[in-house]
């Protein structure tokens, strides 16, 4: 039984989401009739094999992507009726992304990078609580290094950084140590939980990784398109 | 050595091809546009000067031509150009044509013309063809006329018109005159009569501004240059033109010419600043195979192998874009020639012409193999790790042999501008100017990559991010200033020549000039000329001066027949004949720079007063002496004085000044200014033609309104080249973005997620192109100045006045015209979803 739509109690809301992506002959259906409702404050993994279309469904949750079918809501809002820049605006101040790949700007220092969700969001103080939250993540001695000067866990911070700095209600992980070697993967992901904890955020793991997966409070495995299981630890 | 054969380096090369085209795009497309050009306007050029060659015969209306001015051969010239074949005699001058009847305000009383006296046997070539009926010998009462001149007076076939003291019936409209071309610049529309019809109009007077033309028709098989050799010779002292059917029209094949060589000039200097666009499409085009090709080296190809696999592919699409460019520039011509008009002297038909089709591929190969070679060799010389880290760390330094070889191709690239050309250091100037525009704009781009690095960097991240574009790893900004310098240097450009040119029509010469030119006045109605002006308009400002026309066939003991043509520089008053005067006083409008004027009395050796531009462009001054041939006598004459002449006033400016005691005693007319009330013009010349039929009045705004077209005509052939250019920049500046995208379009998906807007992206690139505006404004402003001055003050010698107004409202417009096409580029990267995106980052 699904609770009512725009329950304070939930933060994410997904109902009989389809994902189809290409046309015609070359049309692939990526996910088919997802159902997933994830409460306020709580940790969740999803995880699954390659293509069985978990990071599809972090782009529809988080917004980076648009549903073929179904609806979703987040914090109360309707994903389906909002457009490309609609939905860029929904994710400021409430929604933080770390991907697999950091995917930090290469010409920005890493005090600026973190600085840039706070800035487009139009915050006085960004540059301040940048630093604070890089020192939070053990770089305040890196400030004004490249990404290119930094190795990929420290990357990976400031990609953490970055996606907590705006005090986001929901935190998306794609993969966060897929790129690290298992030691700094431990620390990303225990720095992860703490920044979470921090700000009472709603955290979403995306990992092929039972030992990863298995921190968080509840666990949806999927395959195929589709959820399998959903289990609480 | 490579171990692959060509046959195997084709069917690799060949396999990715079709994909590879589109990276390839680019340099296609700019190597496309710079052949077509030169091809279209090499082949033009060629095509009308072939015209004029081979038709020469039909154009002149003769194997060989004798003009002479002021007066009719002799009865024993005449008998001497009999002697060689069949001779048709003609008249031209210009001459006022009367309405007759009932006036009509809303139809001239009057207009100037060009009248023609032919005899029976005109035209010996071609046909005189008319709207309506057949062309016959005309009765002496019988005119046909102009489609223009019907037109003006609403003059129809049987209607009667006057010239002189003569009325006609008009007898025809003609459709085609079949010596036009040969005739060269005529002032009106033309009229043609019979012989005995022209002297009925009692305008062939002694004294009369009027040319006599001697057409022969050689029998078959006589050499026609040789003849006219011959008659030169027999009648050198005689001061008569000569012309061949080699060469009818030598004033508008050197136009031809001239024109062709300075249009694909500005072809070449655009195909090289498309080379900017080759560099850059086949960088780019490399960076996306940069994976390929380490992976190409780490399965052990050599960078022999990887230089011949590229070099087919990117040779492939440069010989289509050569090919399809030749292809195109053949085509155009008839349809430029079609969509000009009347602009053009002839209509040549269509025809192939391999010499510029081969010089425009020969252009077209060097300019793809200098810019594509620097890529290919970074790609085949550095190992395959360092190609893996060229994202991050490029390296521009190139090999030896390759940079030895880029300097060949140059040299090449001028040495065939250069022998192709007709003035070869015009052409060296153009180039080398050209060449130096390049060199300070890339220079440009480098200052701006590094100052950008320096100042201290913006809080708002988009500014940021804007600069940290400029000087980013991959950062296209040489290409971006240089497309958006060019651009903007011709707008600036443009402006400023357009601007300048209408001041010159619109404000100057208005204001100086006076209203009417009266010529053919008789030498004996001086008085009653003044009278006559006084009485119709009180007040009026009359300038006469005595009017005679001359050649000047010797200066300092030089013949000029004797340069064959290769005259000095500048020296245009050598060519043919030019007005002559005589004055007991310094000229209104003069000032003497050198020499002393002659006393009003001075009798003795005939003296002469010169301009000081043409004395030094002669090298002659004040004591040397100059012969001139009028009406056929050679008068030598001691250079007395230099004067300054200010040629603005439009009134009456003379070369040459005699003293009076040279050519009074020669049969001459007067010609005079009328400076007055515009309110008065109608009647003063009703007045003037009453009582002195013979004469012509010519309409300052007449001359003013053919000026303006040629103006006009010259800058739309300006704006036209300058087109080609502002599209090979346009095209560079697309290739810049082009070449750009993948760091942009990262750039865009990493902000999005962040919760940019598209317009908050879109916002960074126009921050970027605006920065680089602002700071090349005022670069392009300069350059552009410099371009404009150089071409108004140089080569059309006119004045300089732009107006900076619409100057920098043009500059503020092309900035926002380049800024939108580059911007419309990236357009496409706003519908970018950013999970889509990132898939593929």
């Amino acid at each position: 039984m699904h609770a009512p739509i725009n329950a304070p109690s939930i933060a994410i809301q997904a109902r009989n989401v389809t994902l189809s992506l290409g046309t015609g002959a070359t049309k692939v259906g990526i996910l088919h009739g997802v159902d997933i409702e994830i409460a306020r404050g709580e940790s969740l993994a999803i995880l699954g094999p390659s293509g069985s279309g978990k990071s599809s469904l972090m782009a529809l949750l988080s917004g980076l992507e648009r549903a073929s079918g179904g609806d979703i809501l987040v914090d109360g809002v309707d994903y389906g009726a909002l457009d490309e820049d609609a939905l860029a605006r929904a994710r400021r101040g409430r929604i933080g992304i770390v991907l697999q790949s950091f995917h930090l700007l290469p010409t920005m220092t890493a005090i600026e990078n973190v600085a840039v969700p706070l800035e487009l969001a139009g915050g006085k103080d960004a540059f301040a609580r940048a630093r604070d939250e890089l020192a939070a993540v053990g770089l305040g001695h890196r400030l004004d290094h490249y990404p290119a000067q930094l190795s990929g866990g420290e990357q990976q911070r400031v990609a953490i950084a970055r996606a907590v700095v705006s005090r986001p209600s929901i935190i998306f992980a794609d993969e966060p140590t897929g790129n690290l070697d298992a030691a700094t993967g431990a620390t990303i992901v225990d720095l992860l939980f703490a920044r979470q904890l921090a700000a009472s955020a709603t955290l979403v793991i995306i990992t092929h990784d039972p030992a990863l997966a298995g921190r968080c409070r509840r666990i949806v495995e999927m395959r195929d398109g589709r959820i399998v299981t959903d289990r609480t630890a | 050595m490579s171990g692959l054969g060509w046959a195997a380096l084709w069917r690799i090369a060949r396999r990715d091809l079709h994909v590879g085209f589109r990276g390839l795009r680019l340099l296609f497309i700019c190597l496309f546009l710079g052949v077509a050009t030169l091809a279209a306007i090499g082949s033009l050029a060629a095509a009308i000067t072939g015209e004029l060659s081979t038709r020469g015969q039909h154009l002149l209306g003769a194997d060989v031509e004798i003009a002479i001015s002021h007066r009719e051969a002799s009865e024993p010239e005449k008998q001497a150009l009999r002697a060689t074949g069949t001779v048709s005699e003609t008249i031209r001058m210009r001459a006022m044509a009367q309405r007759v009847g009932v006036p009509d305000p809303d139809v001239p009383a009057s207009v100037l013309t060009e009248l023609k006296g032919v005899d029976s046997a005109y035209p010996l070539y071609g046909t005189l063809t008319l709207d309506k009926g057949a062309y016959a010998p005309l009765a002496p009462d019988r005119i046909v006329i102009g489609a223009a001149l019907a037109e003006r007076l609403r003059l129809r076939t049987g209607d009667p018109l006057r010239y002189g003291t003569a009325t006609f019936t008009v007898a025809g409209l003609i459709a085609d005159e079949p010596d036009r071309i040969g005739e060269g610049f005529t002032l009106g529309p033309v009229a043609i009569v019979s012989m005995e019809g022209l002297r009925r109009t009692g305008l062939v007077q002694p004294g009369s501004l009027f040319e006599s033309k001697y057409r022969i028709r050689l029998p078959a098989g006589v050499d026609a240059h040789a003849t006219r050799e011959t008659l030169e010779q027999r009648f050198a002292a005689a001061g008569w033109k000569f012309k061949d059917r080699d060469n009818a029209a030598p004033s508008l094949g050197r136009f031809i010419e001239r024109m062709g060589q300075f249009l694909s000039l500005i072809g070449l200097s655009a195909l090289v600043i498309a080379g900017i666009g080759v560099s850059n499409g086949v960088a780019s085009y490399l960076a996306q195979k940069r994976g390929s090709i380490a992976t190409l080296k780490v399965l052990g190809a050599t960078s022999g192998d990887i230089t011949r696999i590229y070099l087919l592919q990117i040779g492939c699409v440069a010989a289509l874009a050569v090919l399809c460019g030749l292809a195109v520039g053949a085509l155009l011509p008839p349809g430029i020639v079609g969509l000009a008009g009347d602009v053009l002297p002839i209509r040549p038909g269509f025809a192939v012409h391999p010499l510029p089709l081969a010089t425009s591929a020969a252009y077209g190969l060097l300019i793809a193999f200098m810019f594509t070679l620097p890529a290919l060799a970074r790609a085949r010389t550095q190992p395959a790790a360092a190609i893996f880290r060229a994202l991050v760390d490029p390296d521009h330094r190139i090999d030896r042999r390759s940079a030895l070889l880029v300097a060949a191709a140059a040299m090449l690239l001028i040495g065939l501008a250069l022998a192709t050309a007709g003035k070869p250091l015009f052409s060296a100037a153009v180039l080398g100017t050209t060449g130096l525009v390049l060199a300070l704009l890339l220079g440009l781009g480098l200052a701006v990559r590094w100052l950008a690095k320096r100042v201290p960097r913006p809080r708002h991240p988009l500014l940021r991010l804007a600069i940290a574009n400029l000087y980013r790893p991959g950062a296209q900004t040489s290409a971006l200033v240089v497309a958006l310098g060019l651009a903007l240097t011709l707008f600036v450009t443009l402006a400023g020549i357009q601007t300048s040119l209408d001041a010159e029509i619109e404000r100057t010469v208005p204001r100086r000039a006076p209203n009417q030119f009266v010529l053919d006045i008789p030498s004996t109605s001086e008085n009653q000329f003044r009278a006559t002006v006084a009485a119709e308009a009180p007040g009026a400002m009359v300038n006469i001066v005595p009017a005679l026309r001359g050649t000047i066939t010797a200066y300092a003991g030089q013949r000029v027949a004797d340069l064959k043509g290769r005259l000095p520089e500048g020296a245009w008053f050598l060519r043919g004949e030019r007005g002559v005067t005589y004055s007991a006083t310094l000229p209104e409008g003069s000032e003497l720079v050198a020499g002393a004027w002659w006393p009003r009395d001075h009798a003795g050796q005939s003296l002469v007063s010169l301009d000081e531009a043409a004395a030094r462009t002669l090298g002659i001054s004040v004591g040397d002496t100059l012969t001139v041939n009028v009406l056929g006598r050679e008068i030598e004459a001691r250079i007395a004085s230099l004067r300054k002449v200010n040629w603005d006033t439009m009134g009456f400016n003379y070369v040459l000044v005699f003293s009076p005691n040279a050519l009074a005693g020669a049969p001459h007319s007067l010609a005079a200014t009328i400076t007055m009330d515009k309110n008065h013009d109608a009647a003063v010349s009703r007045a003037l033609l009453k009582a002195f039929p013979g004469v012509s009045v010519i309409a300052i705004e007449e001359i003013i309104s053919q000026v303006s077209q040629i103006l006009l005509q010259m800058s739309r052939a300006i704006v036209a080249a300058a087109s080609v250019a502002i599209l090979a920049g346009i095209a560079v500046l697309i290739g810049a973005i082009a070449a750009s995208r993948q760091a942009r379009s990262y750039d865009s998906v990493i902000l999005k997620t962040l919760g940019a807007t598209r317009w908050q992206v879109l916002g960074t690139q126009a921050l970027e192109y605006g920065l680089l505006a602002a700071m090349l404004a005022a670069v392009s402003l300069a350059l552009g100045t410099a371009a404009a001055w150089f071409v108004v003050v140089q080569v059309f010698e006119f004045g300089w006045a732009p107006d900076w107004g619409v100057v920098l409202i043009t500059l503020g417009g092309g900035a926002i015209l380049t800024l939108g096409i580059g911007l419309a580029g990236s357009i496409p990267l706003m519908s970018v979803r950013p999970s889509a995106a990132l898939r593929q980052l």
